[in-house]
C-alpha cells in the first residue's frame, strides 16, 4: 500500500508549480466485520476503501481540499486524481486569503509500518461460535489494517499502517441484565480471550440476583475505568481545544479560566507516544509525544491546532484541526483493586455510562445513564444488579471535592467505533469513586 | 452513462441463490465562514459498490472501492466466502425477494442547482451572513456554513431488478454565541433540524439574513436571562425540538433490529416487544405517527429502500394506537411483522440494517396561539442542544437553547437552560393538544448513528408544534 501511496503522491507532485504547495492526505483499510446476535451471525462482510485528501495552496494563501475515493489502481487513480487537482487550481484564485493556512514546511518524514499479521479470522470467529454456545452473545468482531499517509510537495512523506482485531460484545442473562466485554489487540491469544469471557461470566451471575430499583438521590459511587472514559469523553468535547476555551464553548472553560478546579489527584495527558494513533497531523506536523492536559486538577495546556495558533498568536501543538484528544491517559490514583468495595461499603458498581450529553456546558453539568453490569453495593459486597439509573452531576462535583479516589489499576480502552473508518483513538485510565454522585430519574 | 453501468456491472452477477450489487456515488460540499474567515473549502466525493450474496442457507457481503471489473469480481468473491463460512451460523437465513423492480427512478427536485451557483457567490452569502451575526458587540462567537449532499444508488439483483435514486439535500448552520459574566448562551439555526431535499433556492428563500439577526439577538437576551425554574408544568414544545423527541423516543424504540437484539451491544434495546403491535396504548389519542417517504421535499423521501423495496407511507401508531414496527423486508421475516421499506446504509462500504426514515407526526387541529392562550403557566420549549436516553429507551432528558415563559396565555421573557426530563409512556400520555398546518414543519437531521459496524444516515421528521401536560423541566447551575 506503501509504495501505491509514494507512486500517486510522486506523480501528482509533478504536476505542481512553485507558486503553489500541496498536501496529500491518505487514508485506507481492509476490514473484516462480523456482526454477532444470540451468539450467531447477523451479518458478514468485508470493506476494502481508499481515500485520499488534496489540500492545494497557493503563496497568496489561498486554499481548497478535494477527498476522492480510490479504486487502488495506479494509472486509473492518478488520471482521477489529476482531474481534481486541476479543478483545484481552476477554483482557487477567485478564493479570498485564508490568513489561519499553515502547514509544514520543514520536512519531517517519519514511517511506522507493521508486519503482516497472522490472524485468522475464520479460526478466530468459528472458536468466538464454538466457545459462546448456549450464551446470549452479542458484538461485533473487527480486524484488519488501517493504514494513513501524509505527503507534500516540499519532499515530506510519513506513513503509519497498523493491523489490529476488536471483538466488543456484550453477554446477556435472562433477565435482559448484560455485561459488557471486549478484547482487543494485533496478535490473538485464546488464553487472553478465555479469560476475559470466563471473567465477565462470573459478573454475569451476580446479575443474576433479582434486579432493584433504586430512589433517585446521592450516592457513593465506583465508576469502573470504562464508566469514567465516559466521562473524561465528554470533557473532550471542546474542553481541551485551545479554541472552544477561548471563544467559551468549551465544557471546561471555567476549568481553562482558573475559576475552578478538580481534586489534586487528577491528571490528564495526551499520551501520542503509547497510543495507536499515526504522530502526524493532516498539516504534517509531528505530535509531541506527551501533553500535560490537567496536572493536579488544574488545567494546564490546551490542545492548539495550526490554524489557532496563527488566530490567537500562540505556538500550537500539532493538535488535529477539531482539538480533540485521540490518546487519553490519566494518571493512576492510590486505591487496590481489592479496596474499592470497602471504602465504599454502601453504594453502588457502574461498570459502564450511556448517552451522555450536556445539562449545563457552561459548567460542565453533565447527565447520562447506567449501562451494562451495575450494582448495589451492601457492607462492602456486591449483592444485586439495579435497575437504569439517570445521573445528572457537575465534573467539578464528581471530579472535584466529592473525588474519594482513583484506583491504581489503570485500563487500556481501545475505541471500537467504526464511523466512516476504524477508529485509532484510545485511552487509559483508572476507576474512580466519587461521593454524592446524583441520580435524578 | 449510469445506464450503461449498471448494464455493465449486470454482466457481472454471479450465478448463486441471490446477488445484489449496490453502487453508492456520495458527493459533498462544504462551505463555512467562521468569525469572518472562510474556513478551507471541503468537496469529498466517494464512490463504491456493495455485493450481497444470498446463497446456499448463506449471506455475506464484500464492499469495494475498486469499481474495476476486477475488483467488483474480488468483492464478490468476498461476498461468496462469507456467505459460505455464515452457512449454518446464520441467526435468521434471509428469503431473498421474488419481485423485481424494474426500472424505478427517484430524483430530488432541485429548482436551483447547488452547481450552478459559483463558491464565490455562496462565500459571498455566507459573509453577510456573518455580518448580521455579528451585528453587536455582545456576540463573542459567530458562523455559518452551507453543507450540500448528493447521494446517487444503483441497484441490480439476480432477480433482474433495476434501480436508480439521486438524493440530494442542503443543510444551513448558523450560530451565534453571546458571553455575559463568563456564562455563554448560545443559539442555532440550521444545524440538527432544518436539512431538505430540496435546491439552492431553500437557501436564496429562506431569509438567512434576517434568521441570524434573530438569534444573535436570542443569545443576547439569554445571556442575560434567569435559569429556567425547576418545576412541573405544561409545555408546548416548538418543532424543531419536536423531532428530536419523536426520532428518540419513538423512532428508535419502534426499530425492528433492535427489538429483536441486534443492537444490545451498542445503540440498544427497545422497551417494546413483539407481543405490543396491534393492542399497545402508546400515548395519548392524540398521536399519530406515520413512516412516509412519499412527503416531498423531506429528507428521507425516495422510492426504494437499500433492498428494493417500494417505499409507501404506512401509519406507525394510530390515535394512540401502537400498529407496526420499523422494519425492513428481511427483518419482518425474522419476527412475523409487516415490513415497510426501511432497509437503509449510509453508503456503500456498510450493510443496510432497519433505520427510520421519513417519521412524521401528523397534523393536528389547534392553531399555535390557541395553544399558548390554554396554558397559565408554563414554558415554550424550542431547538434541542442536548440529547440522552437510556438504552431500552424509557428514560429521557432533553435540552434546548431557548426557553420561553409562558404567563396566563401570553408569551413573556426568555429563561436559559431550559431541559426537561421524562418516561417514554408517560410523556407521549401526557399529549394534549397537536398544532394544525400552519405549524407543521418539514424538518430533518443529517447524522443518525447505529449499527456494527457504525453508521450515520439522514433521517426525516416532519411535525407542529405540540403542548404536553405535567413535565419536569429544570435550568442549568445557579
Amino acid at each position: 500500500m506503501r509504495e501505491y501511496f509514494e507512486k500517486i503522491t510522486k506523480e501528482l507532485f509533478k504536476n505542481i508549480s512553485s507558486n503553489e504547495i500541496l498536501i496529500v492526505n491518505f487514508d485506507a483499510e481492509e476490514s473484516t466485520f462480523v456482526r454477532l446476535n444470540k451468539a450467531k451471525i447477523r451479518q458478514a462482510g468485508n470493506v476494502k476503501q481508499i481515500s485520499v485528501t488534496l489540500s492545494l495552496s497557493n503563496k497568496e494563501k489561498r486554499n481548497l481540499k478535494s477527498s476522492l475515493r480510490l479504486n487502488g489502481n495506479v494509472d486509473r487513480d492518478i488520471s482521477t486524481l489529476i482531474k481534481a487537482l486541476n479543478y483545484l487550481k481552476r477554483e482557487l484564485p477567485d478564493l479570498p486569503k485564508d490568513p489561519y493556512l499553515m502547514y509544514a514546511n520543514s520536512v519531517h518524514s517519519t514511517s511506522v509500518s507493521e508486519t503482516k499479521s497472522s490472524i485468522d479470522d475464520s479460526e478466530i470467529l468459528d472458536y468466538i461460535i464454538m466457545s459462546a454456545k448456549g450464551l446470549d452473545l452479542v458484538g461485533i468482531y473487527s480486524s484488519g489494517y488501517i493504514y494513513t499517509g501524509f505527503a507534500n510537495s516540499l519532499g515530506q512523506i510519513n506513513w503509519h499502517s497498523n493491523f489490529s482485531f476488536s471483538f466488543d460484545y456484550s453477554i446477556y442473562n435472562k433477565n435482559n441484565n448484560a455485561i459488557k466485554l471486549n478484547y482487543s489487540s494485533k496478535t490473538w491469544d485464546r488464553s487472553k480471550y478465555d479469560l476475559i469471557l470466563n471473567n465477565g461470566l462470573k459478573k454475569l451471575e451476580i446479575l443474576s440476583n433479582p434486579s432493584k430499583n433504586i430512589n433517585t438521590g446521592h450516592y457513593t459511587v465506583y465508576l469502573e475505568p470504562s464508566a469514567l472514559n465516559e466521562i473524561i469523553d465528554m470533557m473532550s468535547w471542546g474542553g481541551f481545544s485551545y479554541k472552544s476555551n477561548k471563544i467559551g464553548t468549551s465544557p471546561l472553560h471555567l476549568l481553562n479560566k482558573k475559576e475552578r478546579s478538580l481534586n489534586k489527584s487528577v491528571c490528564i495527558d495526551e499520551n501520542i507516544k503509547d497510543g495507536l494513533s499515526p504522530n502526524f497531523n493532516t498539516d504534517g506536523f509531528i505530535k509531541p509525544d506527551n501533553i500535560k492536559m490537567i496536572t493536579n486538577g488544574e488545567f494546564t495546556e490546551s490542545l492548539t491546532s495550526p490554524r489557532s495558533s496563527i488566530e490567537y498568536s500562540v505556538v500550537h501543538n500539532a493538535s488535529s484541526p477539531h482539538e480533540y484528544p485521540c490518546s487519553i491517559d490519566m494518571k493512576e490514583g492510590t486505591i487496590g483493586s481489592e479496596k474499592i468495595l470497602s471504602t465504599i461499603n454502601n453504594g453502588i458498581y457502574i461498570s459502564n455510562l450511556w448517552y451522555l450529553n450536556f445539562s449545563d456546558r457552561n459548567n460542565g453539568r453533565i447527565t447520562g445513564l447506567t449501562r451494562f453490569g451495575c450494582f448495589l453495593i451492601e457492607n462492602g459486597k456486591l449483592t444485586s444488579p439495579i435497575n437504569t439509573m439517570r445521573f445528572d452531576d457537575s465534573v467539578y462535583s464528581m471530579l472535584g471535592p466529592n473525588l474519594i479516589g482513583l484506583t491504581t489499576r489503570r485500563d487500556l480502552l481501545i475505541d471500537s467505533g467504526t464511523y466512516e473508518e476504524r477508529s485509532t483513538a484510545s485511552a487509559r485510565l483508572p476507576g474512580a469513586i466519587i461521593n454524592d454522585f446524583k441520580m435524578t430519574l | 452513462m449510469k445506464d450503461e453501468f449498471l448494464n455493465q456491472i449486470n454482466t457481472y452477477l454471479p450465478s448463486v441463490d441471490y446477488c445484489s450489487f449496490r453502487f453508492v456515488s456520495k458527493y459533498t460540499n462544504i462551505l463555512s465562514v467562521t468569525r469572518n474567515v472562510l474556513e478551507p473549502i471541503e468537496i469529498i466525493e466517494d464512490e463504491g459498490l456493495m455485493v450481497t450474496v444470498i446463497h446456499d442457507g448463506g449471506f455475506g457481503y464484500g464492499a469495494t472501492s475498486d469499481l474495476t471489473r476486477q475488483g467488483i469480481l474480488r468483492a464478490t468473491e468476498e461476498a461468496k466466502k462469507w456467505a459460505n463460512f455464515s452457512k449454518g451460523h446464520l441467526i435468521h437465513q434471509p428469503i431473498p425477494p421474488i419481485n423485481a423492480v424494474d426500472n424505478g427512478k427517484y430524483f430530488t427536485k432541485e429548482k436551483d442547482g447547488w452547481a450552478r451557483e459559483s463558491n464565490k457567490d455562496k462565500v459571498d452569502y455566507l459573509m453577510e451572513i456573518n455580518k448580521a451575526l455579528k451585528a453587536k458587540s455582545a456576540i463573542s462567537n459567530w458562523g455559518a456554513s452551507f453543507r450540500y449532499n448528493k447521494v446517487e444508488t444503483l441497484f441490480t439483483d439476480t432477480n433482474g431488478s433495476k434501480f436508480r435514486q439521486n438524493i440530494s439535500y442542503i443543510l444551513p448552520q448558523l450560530v451565534a454565541c453571546a458571553e455575559y459574566k463568563k456564562q455563554i448562551q448560545t443559539r442555532t439555526y440550521g444545524g440538527h433540524a432544518h436539512a431538505r431535499q430540496i435546491g439552492y433556492d431553500f437557501l436564496k428563500d429562506s431569509d438567512l439574513i434576517s434568521r441570524a439577526s434573530i438569534i444573535a439577538s436570542d443569545a443576547i437576551e439569554l445571556s442575560m436571562a434567569e435559569n429556567c425554574p425547576d418545576k412541573k408544568c405544561n409545555v408546548i414544545i416548538a418543532p424543531d425540538q419536536m423531532i428530536l423527541q419523536i426520532h428518540e423516543s419513538i423512532g428508535h424504540p419502534l426499530e425492528l433490529d433492535r427489538i429483536l437484539g441486534d443492537e444490545r451491544n451498542y445503540a440498544g434495546s427497545s422497551f417494546v416487544n413483539l407481543d405490543m403491535f396491534g393492542d399497545y396504548q402508546y400515548g395519548s389519542d392524540k398521536l399519530n405517527i406515520s413512516f412516509n417517504p412519499n412527503q416531498e421535499s423531506e429528507l428521507a423521501t425516495y422510492n426504494f429502500d437499500d433492498d428494493g423495496t417500494e417505499a409507501v407511507k404506512q401509519f406507525l401508531i394510530k390515535d394512540g394506537k401502537l400498529i407496526r414496527p420499523i422494519g425492513s423486508y428481511y427483518s419482518a421475516q425474522r419476527a412475523d411483522q409487516d415490513f415497510v421499506a426501511c432497509s437503509r446504509a449510509t453508503s456503500w462500504n456498510r450493510p443496510p440494517i432497519d433505520r427510520m426514515g421519513n417519521i412524521n407526526m401528523e397534523p393536528g387541529n389547534s392553531t399555535f396561539e390557541q395553544m399558548v392562550s390554554s396554558i397559565e403557566d408554563g414554558v415554550l420549549l424550542e431547538t434541542n442542544n442536548s440529547w440522552s436516553i437510556d438504552d431500552y429507551r424509557n428514560k429521557f432528558q432533553f435540552g434546548c437553547e431557548k426557553g420561553t415563559v409562558i404567563k396566563n396565555g401570553e408569551l413573556k421573557g426568555l429563561v436559559k437552560n431550559p431541559n426537561y426530563r421524562g418516561i417514554t409512556k408517560e410523556f407521549w400520555h401526557n399529549l394534549d393538544l397537536v398544532g394544525d398546518e400552519s405549524s407543521f414543519s418539514i424538518l430533518g437531521t443529517a447524522n443518525c448513528g447505529k449499527g456494527e459496524p457504525n453508521q450515520t444516515i439522514f433521517v426525516g421528521h416532519a411535525t407542529p408544534s405540540c403542548l404536553f401536560k405535567n413535565i419536569d423541566i429544570f435550568g442549568g447551575e445557579s
